[in-house]
Order: C-alpha cells, then structure tokens, then sequence
C-alpha cells in the first residue's frame, strides 16, 4: 500500500505589550494515538522554559500538556513538531445501513474509544439546540435516508452555501449568525454541521488537525502558509466514526492530519492560555506540513 | 417521613391569640387548637409581653440587624429597589428533640447519597451504565464538569462539604425535599447571624428553652476541614473563598470573622509550582484548604469551556496534584439538578442498599414521553423547572400563567423535552409569624446544613435557616428576597456555650493572621478615598461660601478666584477635560458635588469609598460600619433631590462631620496591626499630596496681591488651618508662613511634615517585602527634601517671585516622589510582580 510521510510545525506565539508575570497554559497538540494514522515522533517546546508542566489525558481520551511560566516574560513560543505517516488509498462513502430517523434506538452507550456516546449528542456551547438550527437542516430531511448519506448531503449543502471568509467570526461568533450570514471558517462549518446532526440524534464530533495544501503547479510551497484545519466525523454502529469536511466538501483522505476530537471547538483548543501581567497580547500562528516522503 | 409531634395536654391557654388556616397543616398548633411539643415556652413569653412585646422583639431584631450592618442589610442602596432584601422574624421555628432526631436521620441520609452520587459521577458512573438515571440529566448539565473525571471524591480530594437541603411539611405531617444545594450553598452565615440576633433579642427564652448550640456542629466541620487536607500536613493552613460579588458578600463575611477565617477573593490566590498561594502583605503564603463559597464551573478559567472573568487558573491541577483540597468539589453543582428527583428512590436503593426516607416532591422528568404527556396535561398546576442544561429558563409555576402563556410553555416543552422537569406543588405548612397584624400562620421552608464526616457519618447542624411567605399561608419563594427565621432545636438539658473562634484555634487548622494584598489594598484605598472626600468636601464648602458670601467686593476677581480654585483641583484630580465641559460657572462647581462620574465628585469619591470599605468589612468595629453606611445614606438621601448649590452647605458640613467620626472611631477600636498601618499609610499619604498640590499651585500663580490674598486664606480654610494660621501669627494670610505651616511645623497635625512623620511610624509596622526594599527606605529622602524647602522659605514672609518659582518646582518633584511611594507600595505589597530580568 502507498503511504506518506509529512513533517509538521506548528508555531503558536503569543507576543505582549506589557510584561507577563505568570501565564498558564493548556496545549491539545499531540496527536491521538487511535487515528488512522502512524505517529512517527512528536514534541513540543515551550519557550521560555516552564517551570512547572505536566501530561494528562482528557475524558475523550486526548492528551493534554499543562504548563506554567512563573519569570516575568515579554512573548510565549509554543513550538508542536510532528512526524507522522498517512495511507494513501481513497476514501469512500460508506452505507451505515439506517435511516436517520431509527438511528437513536440502534446506539449503543459507548463509542469504540470506550467514550460515552451522549457526549456526541448534546448540545454544547457552540453548538446548542435552537430553532434556527432544525430550520437550516430541515431541506436535507430526506425521510428514510440512509445516515450517512444524509451528513454526506449535509457537507455539500454548507459547501455549496457557505462562504469561506477569513476574519468574518472568530471563535466567539455564535452559531445564529454564522447561519445567518452563511459565512465563515472551518470552525464554523464544522460547528454547523455537528449542530444540525445533533439535532436530529445523530452522535458528531469536532476533529481538530492539519490539512496540506499544494501549491499550483510550478509554484514553490511558501512557509507558514498551512494553518491548522478542522472537520467533523460522524457515527453509525455500522460504519464507525466517519469523516468529513465540509469546508472542502470532501471525504478527509492522507491529506489529512488529525490531532485531537472534542465535543467542539472549545474542548480541543490547541493553546489555551491565561495571561497575569500588564499590556495586551497578540498572538501569531503558523503551521507548516511538508511531505518528506512516499513510499509504494 | 412523618413528623407528626404529639400534641401537649388540651390546654389551649397560652397562644389564644393565634389562630392557624383552616385545612392548612400549622406547625405550633393543631387544628383543635393545641399547642404542639415545642411551642409552650414561645407562646408563653408571647402571652406575658403581648402584642406590644411582639412589636418590640420585631423593632429590636431589626434594629440589631441593621446595626450589624450584615446580611440583611442592603448594601447598595440601588439594590434595593431591584432586589430587595431577607428580613428576620423574631419568633423561632421550634423543633422538640424527638421531631428534630427524624430530621435529622433524613437529612443525613440525604447528604451521604448524595456524596455517593458525588463519587460515583466523578468516578466508575454506575448509575449512568446501569441507566439509573438518564446520561443526558447528568452530562447535559452545565454544573457537570467532564474533566473532573479524575478527582474523585475520596483520599485528599474531597466531597460536597457543607450542603444545604430545603425541607418542608405538608398537610399530612409528611416531610419532603423541596431543594439539594451543594456549590456554595446560600444561608449558612444567615443562619449563624440569626442565631446572634434573636438571641440578643429574646436572651432568657433561648436560655429556658435549652436551644442545642450551633458550635458543637462548626467544631466538628473544623476537624473534618482539618482532615481534608492533603497530605499528612501538621496544621494545614486554610482560607475562605469568596468570588460573589460585593452585593452579596455579607454573609460570608459574617461567617469568615465569626470562624476568624481569612477570606480571600479568587484575584488573592495564585497557582505558583503547582500549588496554590495567596498574594499577602508578607510575599506567597502556601494555602492547603480552600473552603470555597464560588461557583465550580467558574473556578478554574484554564480547564473551562466558556468565558470566565476571574476565578483562579491552574487550580484543578493543583487539585489534582492533592496539592490543595478544595470544599466542596468544584463539579458538585450538577447534583442540584431536579432532574435527578424522579430517580433518587431508585439511586438510594442502589447506592445505599436503604429506603430513601425524605422523598422529594413528586417530579417528571419530560424526556421520558409518557411523564410529558402528565406533564403538558397537568401543566396549570405544576411547577416547571430547567434541568440545568444550557438554558436561562427560570422557574414557572402553571398556576400563574395565562392560556397563550401556556401554550407557548407547551410548545417549548414539545420541542426540547429533556431539558424540563414539571413538579407538583407542595401546600406547606405554616408556621407563626410576627406581623404588624400579631402572629400570623404562614408558609414555611426549613434549608437545613450538613456534612458528611471522613467516617461517612453525617452531621447535621441542630438549626438552619427557615424562610417564610409574606403573606398568610402561599408559597415561599427562595430566589427573591422574603422574610427568615431562626430554628431551635430542644435538648432535655441545657448545653454548655461554646465559641466557634475559639473552637477553630483549638482545632489543629492554621487560620494565618495575615492580610492577603487584595484586602491591603482596599484598607489603603479606605484611606485614601476618605482622605480625599474630606479634602474635596472643604474645596467645595469654600467655593459655595464664596457663591453665598463673597470674599471681594470687585466681581472679577471673585470669578478669577473661583475658576482658579476649580482649575486646581480638577488638575490634581486629572477631570481638566470635565472642567472643560462643563457648560457654566454652576456646573463646574456641581462637578465637585453630585457628578457620580466625575472623579473629583464628592459623589464619587463616596462611592469609592464605601467600595473599599465594604470589601474589607470584617476589619470594621460595629460602630465604623455604622458610620460608614451613615456617610453615604445621609449623603444619598441628603443631595438625592438637591439642584440648587446653595442646597448643599449643610450637607457638606455633615458629611465632614461623618468622615471625622469615621476616623475617629477607627483610632478607637482599631487594633495597631498591618490593616491599620495600611488605611493610615493611605490617609496620610493622600493628605500629603493634596497639601503638597495645592500649595504648589498657588506657587506658581502669578497674580495681583488682592486675589493672591483670597487664594492664601482659601488655601488655609481647604486644610482646616484658618484658625490655627490667625491663633499663630496673628496676621492676614501670607504665603511664607503659610509654608512654614502646612509644610514644616512637626507638631501641627495638618502639616505635611506631621503626615510624613506618621506615615514613617506606620511604614515602619509593615513587613519587609521580599521582592522590593522596603517602603520606608523611599521616605527619608522626601523628608529630607521637605526640610530643605521648608528652610528655603523661612525668612521670606511675602516671599519673592524668584522663591515662589524655585519652590513651586521643588514641590512638584516632592510631588512626584510621593507619587512614587505610592507606587511603590502597591507593588510590593498588593500586585507581587515578580521583579523584571532583563536579558
């Protein structure tokens, strides 16, 4: 079988204005181990150095690194390498064999990762119940289509719908005016898209990753031109969980690297921090995948 | 559970007056009229006073409340009309020993399921595999905090602490549980403040009656405290948190300074190498026990998944770490949930292999079809509630709404039924009550506190704090503002007094006497901020006097005299673009008055004030808590329908009364500790720079000898030295020995060198900072500086421009230097920045 291997950096710094005194942060960027995907070498390195860190796993099995920097500081650089090898072959749709409609009776309690299922199912934050939710979702309605195929309709109808606009939200826009602008990041659209199949019972989850990108023909790849990428996986008893990325409207394939899954956004956050000091902080990001290799 | 209390013998003398609602169960007298177990004595010593007794218990209780300046006690007077506030009722809800024992055991029973509960969601989750209780009641609740998975009540983490169930009787004598609160519950501190307050009212009833005592119970909830602590640390160092907003923090307070617990705001503590430190006047002090009265989900922003202002990053950790423990667990919220009612019975059995012996009000959980089908049929009397999803539904009751309102219920219900449960409505019992009308039945509600012990015995407190409807018979609402009763729980013999502080020194908890920087820096506020009302408060008398009187018959210069008075004091204050502003000579002067939002208002720096000082309230003797409250409602109510300037003069003379009585009490009750080094430091200070201000102003005017005369008698009359200039010199005001006055004489105590002189005494009291030198360092050479400008101008009673330029300036960089202490006291003391280390 064909396979590939990239080589990411992914760079998170955080510059201030004033001085910082003591910050305290929480990083989801080591990638899980029950993807399907082969980690090669991954670590982390936080400058300056913390002077108190530790690893743990969270409650959906992600591996979370705490760290503290006590000295006053004037910028934080969180540096996640990343070595990791990919099959190459197609995805393909797969049949879960249900209508949505009788999916909710055929789950089980737990989801292979031995999580609980309802965590997938209730709403949350940035994805709660709402009226204008159902509502959105009620075209793709299909009765007795198969689950699968709905959330593969529903990946097209947000593609087709939406607009990718850099800048337009932010991580506290809510979802109302997301669906009322029909614009966005992939953030949004995966929100959206876990919103609506939860709305209906049908158990979705928010990946967090990286996605390469190719540069035109002839053209050199530029650095710092990746950025970290997120899509949606959705689950039947009969296909498992299944991906899908509605900002491409595409099934994710080799070219996609996952990292962490969560209820949404705010569960898998690559960097948290809480800032103790004076000025203001901005933060700069930049993610580099580079293939290293194919192997045949 | 029944509680049916025998009745005493058919002698129906005592208590004639009171008569119970026919059909509604009483709890002090049967339906026959018999006075139930209990209630003898209370009606007795009713019959003996009368009504007029009754009315005087009902003026003292409030009197003495209102005196303590505590819980019921509004503390912004702009809450008041929003949220109103819980009075007390002198007559106690009465409890005979064998009633109390039923209680007791229910409520017990109650605590230890639900630390089970506790310990089974933070742990293996049985009850959601064995589908006990629906997964959706537990996850879908914001209260349950999913990363806590892995603090698990038991070892060195610990469990609920104290919690609080509502209880009430119903027409059958039956008893059910009404509430379950568990993240920081409401009404401890009420209740121990109750207790203080009717027995200071009704002294020998409490005694005759053999009321048990409530510090036995707090003796044993220091020792189960002490035996929290992680690890095996000798005298493990404990602290309150309090994150509640100020409005709301009196009781608390009340409770803190009555255990002599220090409590400490979430901005007080730091997480520092995995453990928790608070930020004191002395450096980092380790804390091993956080007995918290703040939301869970709210307590650590870093493992949060929604915004929180506050709280205190990295405390999980540390938590988990066991290297701190935390009272009660910051995931036990989600045990309030009323969608774990129709399940307890069931939970009980599984957990507690017994019969659950309090059952809870009958409730539906509508995410099961066939209870929402009862539910929507049933709806116009029931009781509909939010399980505590993400949702800011408030509590509905059927009864109350109209036709479209109900339909619009029905159809939220419909559409997300597993977010709402619908409960019966309980008709409660009712107790007496004293009213204007005498003694009143009315609908009572007991919220009873417990823990359970490291042995997994419970301890109910013997009290608790029953609330009551203002109105005969009717619910009790528990959210609003209503009317609260102190509950006596007999023994057959008197128990001996016992004193809760004195308890806690005994057990083997550290309370550390030190004075986190939060508090440090409000006491130094308290100082400034009323040093700095005084100071505006006699600008504004002199410039009103000047409005009223006039101080020059030539009309110009009157209106120089004002605009430059008005022009320095906004410069010190940094309101120049106010000045600008303002519209007229009235309305600048108005900005040093009533302008809530001007900071050179009195009105502001009022408000400032009473900030400062309510944060600190348990530093306060009884008196300058008084006072305090008094400064700003005579100044609230005093100016609240002012317009005209000439209104204010007479105000402005009692609030300067105010303030002196307010300083002069603290000089009389305040023990000489770093509280009180820090609110004189800031007194002082304050005083200096405003002395320092304005004479360097003067300075540098350069006007004609008439209005540079009215400045200088102004100048005497702002800082109170009119008299003793005249006394001393027998002369008109001239600026050379005004110099030598305000700024040189030691002996004179508004002189800057006196403010000087005792700022270094107070200095002196404070502890050697560990980052930085200490403060006094920084004062010898403004001293130094002081006396050489002093000796400059001694023999130059005009004084010459020339003096008057190189003094102004030298009194600016005085200025300055000041204005550096000051800093450099926050710094070292309140914010414990860790020094910069440059590269």
């Amino acid at each position: 079988m064909n396979h590939v291997r990239y080589q990411i950096q992914h760079q998170t710094t955080y510059f201030y204005t004033g001085r910082i005194d003591l910050c305290h942060s929480l990083a989801h960027l080591e990638p899980r181990g029950d993807c399907d995907q082969e980690v090669i070498d991954h670590k982390i390195k936080v400058t300056p150095k913390p002077d108190s860190k530790s690893v743990r796993k969270d409650f959906l099995g992600n591996t979370t690194h705490y760290f503290s920097v006590q000295g006053s500081h004037t910028s934080l650089e969180i540096t996640s390498q990343l070595t990791v090898e990919k099959s190459t072959k197609t995805p393909v749709l797969p049949k879960s064999e249900l209508p949505w409609e009788t999916l909710k009776i055929a789950l089980s309690d737990l989801d292979p990762s031995k999580t609980r299922m309802v965590h997938f199912l209730l709403p949350t934050r940035a994805c709660p119940h709402a009226d204008f939710i159902r509502e959105f979702l009620r075209p793709s309605l299909i009765a007795g289509k198969d689950v699968v195929a709905l959330a593969n309709d529903l990946m097209t109808r947000i593609f087709n719908e939406f607009q990718f606009l850099t800048g337009a939200t932010d991580v506290s826009t809510p979802i109302q005016s997301v669906i009322a602008n029909r614009t966005g990041v992939c953030q949004d659209f995966a929100h959206v898209m876990i919103a609506a199949l939860r709305s209906i019972g049908i158990p979705s989850r928010y990946v967090s990753g990286y996605l390469e990108t190719i540069p035109p023909p002839g053209v050199p790849k530029l650095k710092g031109v990746d950025a970290s990428h997120a899509w949606v996986e959705v689950y039947s008893p009969a296909t498992g969980w299944v991906g899908f990325d509605p900002t491409n409207n595409k099934l994710p394939d080799s070219q996609y690297i996952k990292i962490c899954h969560g209820r949404d956004y705010f569960d898998v956050q690559p960097v948290r921090g809480i800032f103790i000091g004076s000025g203001k902080q901005s933060l700069k990001v930049s993610v580099d995948v580079e293939r290293i290799k194919e192997s045949v | 559970m029944d509680v049916v209390s025998e009745e005493s013998s058919l002698d129906s003398k005592p208590g004639s007056a009171y008569q119970p609602l026919a059909g509604i169960r009483d709890e002090a007298k049967s339906p026959k009229g018999a006075i139930r177990t209990g209630w003898t004595e209370v009606f007795e010593e009713i019959d003996e006073f009368g009504e007029a007794g009754l009315q005087k218990w009902r003026s003292d209780v409030a009197r003495i409340s209102r005196k303590r300046g505590l819980a019921y006690h509004p503390v912004a007077v702009e809450e008041i009309k929003t949220k109103g506030t819980w009075s007390l009722d002198p007559i106690p809800w009465n409890f005979p020993p064998e009633t109390w024992k039923k209680i007791e055991e229910g409520v017990g029973q109650r605590n230890r399921l639900f630390e089970a509960i506790l310990k089974d969601i933070y742990g293996p989750q049985h009850l959601i595999s064995e589908k006990l209780v629906p997964a959706e009641i537990i996850f879908g609740h914001r209260g349950f905090l999913p990363d806590l998975y892995d603090v698990t009540p038991g070892d060195a983490i610990a469990g609920l602490g104290i919690s609080a169930f509502d209880i009430a009787v119903v027409n059958s004598g039956r008893l059910f549980a009404l509430n379950d609160r568990f993240d920081s519950p409401f009404g401890l501190g009420v209740a121990l403040e109750n207790r203080t307050v009717v027995n200071a009212v009704l002294p020998e009833l409490f005694r005759n009656c053999h009321v048990r005592r409530l510090g036995y119970f707090f003796r044993d909830w220091f020792d189960h405290l002490a035996a929290s602590a992680p690890g095996n640390r000798e005298a493990p160092r404990i602290v309150i948190l309090d994150s509640r907003p100020v409005t709301q923090d009196t009781e608390i307070s009340f409770l803190a300074n009555y255990c002599r617990i220090t409590r400490v705001s979430d901005a007080d503590l730091t997480v520092r190498n995995g453990k928790v430190h608070l930020k004191a006047l002395t450096g980092l002090e380790p804390v091993d026990l956080i007995w918290k009265f703040a939301a869970g989900r709210d307590l650590d922003p870093l493992e949060s998944n929604h915004p929180i202002d506050g709280g205190v990053p990295g405390i999980f950790s540390a938590i988990r770490e066991k290297n701190v423990a935390v009272v009660s667990h910051p995931g036990c919220e989600v045990l309030q949930s009323p969608g774990l009612y129709p399940f307890l019975p069931k939970i009980c059995e599984r957990l507690l292999s017994e019969p659950l012996l309090i059952p809870p009000v009958a409730t539906w959980w509508c995410g099961n079809p066939s209870a929402k089908n009862y539910v929507l049929e049933n709806l116009n009397h029931m009781v509909i509630k939010s399980v505590g999803h993400h949702s800011d539904f408030q509590t509905l009751y059927g009864r109350n709404l109209s036709f479209d309102e109900l339909s619009w219920l029905t159809a939220r219900i419909e559409a997300r039924p597993q977010q709402y449960i619908g409960q019966e409505e309980l008709n409660l019992s009712t107790v007496p009550v004293a009213t204007d009308q005498g003694l009143r039945p009315r609908g009572a509600v007991m919220r009873t506190f417990s823990f359970v012990g490291k042995d997994g015995k419970p301890n109910v407190m013997p009290g608790g704090l029953a609330r009551v409807s203002k109105e005969d018979g009717g619910i009790v609402s528990t959210r609003k503002a209503g009317e609260s009763k102190d509950v006596w729980v007999r023994s057959h013999s008197p128990e001996k007094p016992i004193s809760i502080a004195r308890e806690l020194t005994q057990s083997c908890l550290t309370t550390p006497q030190i004075t986190p920087s939060k508090m440090a820096e409000n006491l130094y506020w308290t100082g400034r901020y009323a040093e700095r009302t005084d100071f505006i408060t006699r600008f504004a008398a002199r410039l009103l006097d000047g409005r009223t009187f006039g101080f020059s018959h030539d009309p110009e210069i009157e209106s120089r005299h004002e605009a430059l008075l008005l022009y320095s004091i906004c410069e010190m204050n940094q309101c120049l673009s106010w000045l600008d502003n303002a519209p007229n000579p009235d309305a600048k002067i108005h900005l040093l008055l009533n302008e809530p939002k001007c900071p050179v208002s009195i009105a502001f720096n009022l408000k400032q004030f009473r900030g400062a000082a309510q944060s600190v309230w348990e530093k306060w003797s009884r008196a300058s808590i008084l006072a305090i409250e008094s400064i700003w409602n005579s100044w609230d109510k005093g100016t609240g329908d002012l317009f005209h300037l000439n209104d204010y003069p007479s105000q402005l003379d009692e609030t300067q009364l105010q303030l002196s009585a307010f300083f002069g009490l603290n000089l009389d009750t305040m023990t000489r500790d770093d509280a009180w080094a820090l609110l004189e430091a800031g007194r002082r200070i304050e005083r200096t720079v405003n002395i320092v201000g304005i004479l360097s102003f003067l300075l540098k005017q350069e006007v004609e000898p008439v209005l540079e005369h009215l400045l200088d008698e102004s100048i005497l009359f702002i800082s109170d030295s009119l008299g003793t200039y005249q006394s001393k010199f027998m002369n008109e005001p001239l600026t050379g020995p005004i110099m030598q006055l305000l700024l040189g004489d030691a002996g004179y105590p508004r002189s800057v060198k006196f403010q000087l002189n005792r700022l270094g005494e107070v200095l002196a009291k404070l502890p050697d900072p560990k980052e930085y030198d200490h403060p006094s360092t920084f004062l010898k050479p403004i001293i130094s500086k002081l006396d050489r400008i002093v000796l400059k101008t001694k023999h130059d009673g005009e004084m010459l421009p020339i003096t008057r330029t190189v003094s102004a300036k030298d009194l600016q960089s005085l200025y300055k230097e000041i204005f550096h202490l000051s800093d450099h006291i926050t710094q070292s003391y309140f914010s414990h920045a860790v020094r910069i280390t440059e590269p």
